[in-house]
């Protein structure tokens, strides 16, 4: 694994209205890692993933996509070079079956000409493993709507990987999740590590320790402190931050 | 000179029209995300109420003003509990229901009172012209002007200064949360569509001496009302005063230079083309959705 | 879509269809009917052009009466100017000119003369005007609502424009006194059935054009779109040329159904560009199921069918757009997608779900109720 930065963020700055959300932000993450983003709740962490992947753009700073300036481009344009996102909430194709979710995700030719003659039986076998994945396999012909909640996470993480970007951001993607759930996340996400490079928004701090390289601990729209695990948590900013909650282990 | 103030008086007396009309738009597009597309048909009631009342019961135009707001008003009320309040959220839906609604009303008033246009009677108090600043301007264009201000600080009360108003903005925000705090969204979404729609009757009733009374005028309206919410950004009043304004004074201007078509013709591209380069608006705040 | 056996279950509808109405003229030789049944077959494909923008791509297009009315007045001045000069007017001007004092045949009325580039310009003008028009208002990323706004402004305005410039199409009256469309050397009277023929095979061979094109990839990419757009952007697709592309489609589709309706009516006429008939149409593919290629064909037949076989007198009309537009309110509100709608209903519920999809199905709706509202994702303006 090389040591090249894949995702980075200069001197970041997002506004809302005059609200900060987030300010001289800079981050760093190696190609293959998989980086953790925690924090409180506004400290910024999803600004940051909304930065990167262009759905909100910067006021000022720079967010480079392997050296490349992509802070002025289309969120098309940044997913068409290899950013996939998760979103906090929910959004599947609710009206649309799993497979056919799934023939969506599966992004590799884009244009409207060249779709529209083509058929979607072929990807079939592909998606069919992808869904036993996750476990969705025998679900594939129901409307995505009628999922649990468990299992619409599950049909995002899995429209990820049809989608096969080399960088994946996700929110949040254990939320609502069972413990075995949980744990089954990790392992797919331990497998993507190394060919993939991800970064997680997360609040699981179990989940957190279990996959990840390197922990970003963020707090009012800036870097708190970053490290692995165990020097987090015993980093006396991080303690204060958490003032009064116990420390991140609780997070 | 002279052509130009009064070119600069009909085109603040178009604004004013727009604006009331417009005003009643934004603000029900606003709160809760209706799309009313009767609306120009209220704008058409207020127009045969005014004839109606005028011709049938001797009222004339002042004194019809408040009864047409009212009378207005409750047809709206009645629209909002009858079907508006099953499709908060189908926007897509909701337009459909209300140019059916729009449809229903315009039949309606073909088959009660004809297809014929109808011609309303300007007050004998208005009908000479005033001098104004040394040239003679038209009475009624400055009353409707003078209408419209008013209205629209009655409104700017209403939304920024009242308990109502506070609510209004309230479950404009976040519906959900007002409610737990008592606040009742039935009922101010009521009062809210009502209002728009009593603004609506009144514009009508106001423009009803200008032009002609037809089942059809509706259309029209709706159509430069909305442009003006679309250019002016919705959740903005003072967008939509600003580009009630614009748009009426372009209007005016370019069709005095050619003629009514192009004017609409030109004020729809331009309206098109601004919508590229402001999707929002002109007059819109940046929040981050979650 | 679902699996295979939809598929086929529904190729199978749409061609019983298209049996259905090629073999009407079997059974049917009033000339008086065959037009009749023509403009309702040319209906039911102006009600297919909306269901691909609406049905599919959540476009909801309320100015399709554009691309219709445009693509009948490249066929009506294509036909002007071979009309015998006798109606034509001195000169080989349309007499419509000659009442004006028109002197020289406009530049843009010059190439009429030929069919090749009346029939290309009945699709290729309406398209343009719709590829512009889409070219702003879906890169502005503008919402669904907007859409509806802005096409029914552009109804309104084009329909004013075509009436004033009367010089140039006829005004109010339209364009009238046509000749009859020759081609290959059949002779396509509107009372021919040769004409029916036409009207037909052309609907036909929209419908099953389109049922491959809707199951094909692109079609599956706009029913996300209509889904969650915003999504949709994430992938890596460029939303804005999806829906401008499907928005030309059903410009070019409600062109061809403008040209045959020219043949149909043998005038056009502003009305056919006016705020009227692009809500009827709307209603008709409300009415049929606008998810559905041939429901939308079937619910402007069915509702111009009623319609004609009850009355014309005008009386008669307001009274009809009166209960049309309750009953439209009304599909709105329970039906939304249209009567084929209940026919997938009946379906479901003759066929049970199998095994622990059924009982998965049964607790993940238990469970989806407890979900909030709200979380309409990262969607919809």
């Amino acid at each position: 694994m090389t040591n090249e930065p894949i995702i980075e963020l200069h001197d970041v700055a997002v506004e809302f209205s005059g609200f900060k959300a987030v300010s001289g932000l800079n981050l760093s993450v190696t190609k293959g890692e998989l980086r953790c983003l925690i924090g409180p709740n506004g400290a910024g962490k999803t600004t940051a993933l909304d930065v990167i992947c262009g759905k909100v753009r910067a006021r000022s700073g720079r967010v480079l996509l392997k050296g490349q300036d992509i802070t002025r481009l289309s969120e098309y344009r940044i997913a068409r070079r290899g950013i996939g996102r998760k979103f906090q909430v929910p959004s599947i194709f609710r009206e649309m079956t799993v497979r056919d979710n799934l023939e969506v995700g599966y992004c590799k030719h884009l244009g409207v000409f060249s779709n529209a003659i083509r058929f979607r039986r072929a990807e079939r076998d592909g998606l069919e493993k992808l869904a036993a994945l996750v476990g969705l396999d025998d679900v594939m012909d129901e409307p995505a709507g009628y999922l649990s909640h468990g299992q619409t996470q599950w049909l995002e993480i899995a429209l990820l990987l049809a989608q096969n970007s080399e960088v994946i951001l996700l929110d949040e993607p254990t939320a609502g999740m069972t413990v075995q759930e949980t744990m089954h996340t990790a392992k797919i996400f331990n497998s993507l590590k190394g060919r993939h490079t991800i970064v997680v928004v997360e609040h699981d701090m179990a989940f957190v320790r279990e996959i990840s390289d390197v922990i970003t601990v963020m707090h009012q729209g800036k870097v708190l402190a970053e490290g692995c695990a165990a020097d987090v948590q015993n980093d006396a900013r991080v303690r204060e931050a958490y003032l009064g909650s116990g420390g991140i282990a609780h997070a | 000179m002279i052509d130009i103030v009064s070119q600069i008086s009909v085109g603040l007396s178009i604004a004013s029209i727009l604006l009331l009309i417009a005003l009643g738009l934004a603000i029900i597009y606003g709160t809760m995300g209706v799309i009313n597309l009767a609306h120009g048909e209220f704008v058409m009631l207020g127009a045969y109420a005014v004839w109606f009342l005028q011709t049938y019961l001797g009222i004339g135009l002042f004194a019809g003003l408040i009864l047409v707001f009212v009378l207005i008003g409750l047809v709206g009320w009645v629209v909002e509990w009858s079907l508006i309040r099953r499709l908060y959220d189908r926007p897509l839906d909701t337009i459909l229901a209300t140019w059916g609604v729009g449809v229903i009303l315009q039949q309606g008033v073909r088959l009660a009172a004809g297809a014929e246009l109808r011609y309303v009677k300007m007050p004998d108090a208005l009908v000479n012209p005033v001098a104004f600043m040394g040239y003679d301007e038209s009475a009624y264009r400055i009353f409707i002007f003078v209408v419209a201000v008013a209205l629209l600080f009655v409104t700017y009360i209403l939304v920024f200064r009242t308990e109502f108003g506070l609510q209004l903005r309230a479950i404009t925000q976040n519906r959900d949360i007002a409610r737990c705090f008592g606040v009742n969204a039935k009922r101010i979404y009521s009062l809210t569509f009502a209002y728009g729609a009593g603004l609506a009757g009144l514009a009508g009733a106001l423009v009803s001496p200008l032009k002609s009374v037809s089942p059809d005028m509706g259309t029209n309206y709706v159509v430069d009302a909305f442009l003006v919410v679309v250019a002016g950004g919705v959740q903005s009043l003072l967008g939509t005063v600003a580009s009630s304004y614009l748009i009426g004074q372009a209007s005016g201007v370019l069709a005095f230079l050619s003629d009514d078509t192009m004017a609409k013709a030109i004020v729809f591209l331009s309206v098109v083309v601004l919508i590229r380069l402001f999707p929002q608006g002109l007059f819109a705040m940046r929040v981050r959705r979650s | 879509m679902k699996g295979n056996g939809h598929i086929k279950r529904t190729l199978l509808g749409y061609f019983a269809f298209c049996v259905a109405i090629l073999i009407v003229p079997i059974f049917i030789s009033d000339a008086y009917l065959l037009n009749k049944f023509a403009r309702y077959l040319v209906f039911g494909l102006l009600s297919v052009a909306l269901s691909l923008s609406w049905g599919y791509a959540g476009i909801l297009n309320l100015g399709q009466a554009v691309s219709f009315g445009l693509g009948s007045y490249c066929m009506a001045m294509a036909l002007k100017l071979r009309t015998i000069p006798i109606q034509t007017g001195a000169g080989g001007l349309p007499d419509f000119m000659v009442w004006n004092n028109v002197q020289t045949l406009p530049w843009f009325w010059e190439p009429f003369h030929s069919y090749a580039f009346a029939l290309f310009a009945g699709i290729a003008v309406p398209v343009a005007v719709a590829f512009l028009i889409g070219w702003f208002i879906f890169r502005a990323r503008v919402s669904g609502v907007y859409v509806a706004i802005i096409t029914l402004a552009m109804l309104v305005v084009i329909n004013l424009l075509i009436i004033d410039q009367q010089r140039f199409t006829g005004g109010f009256n339209g364009i009238t006194d046509l000749t009859t469309f020759e081609l290959f050397g059949v002779q396509f009277d509107a009372y021919s059935t040769a004409l029916y023929y036409l009207a037909a095979i052309i609907l036909s061979l929209t419908l099953l054009l389109g049922f491959a094109f809707v199951n094909s990839k692109t079609g599956l990419i706009l029913q996300a779109i209509r889904d969650d757009e915003t999504r949709v952007w994430y992938f890596g697709y460029d939303v804005a040329n999806y829906q401008n592309f499907i928005f030309c489609v059903s410009a070019a589709v409600a062109g061809v159904a403008g040209m045959l309706y020219t043949l149909v009516m043998e005038f056009a006429s502003p009305t056919f560009l006016a705020v009227p008939i692009s809500l009827s149409i709307v209603i008709w593919c409300a009415v049929g199921g606008r998810a559905s290629l041939v429901g939308a064909a079937l619910g402007a037949i069915v509702v111009t069918g009623v319609q004609g076989s009850l009355s014309d007198t005008q009386a008669f009309l307001d009274t009809w757009m009166l209960i049309m537009g309750a009953l439209f309110i009304v599909i709105v509100l329970f039906l939304p997608n249209g009567l084929v709608s209940m026919l997938e209903l009946i379906w479901r519920k003759k066929r049970p779900l199998q095994g622990s999809a059924s009982a998965r199905l049964v607790a993940s709706r238990a469970s989806r109720a407890g979900q909030a509202t709200g979380h309409r994702a990262v969607s919809s303006r």
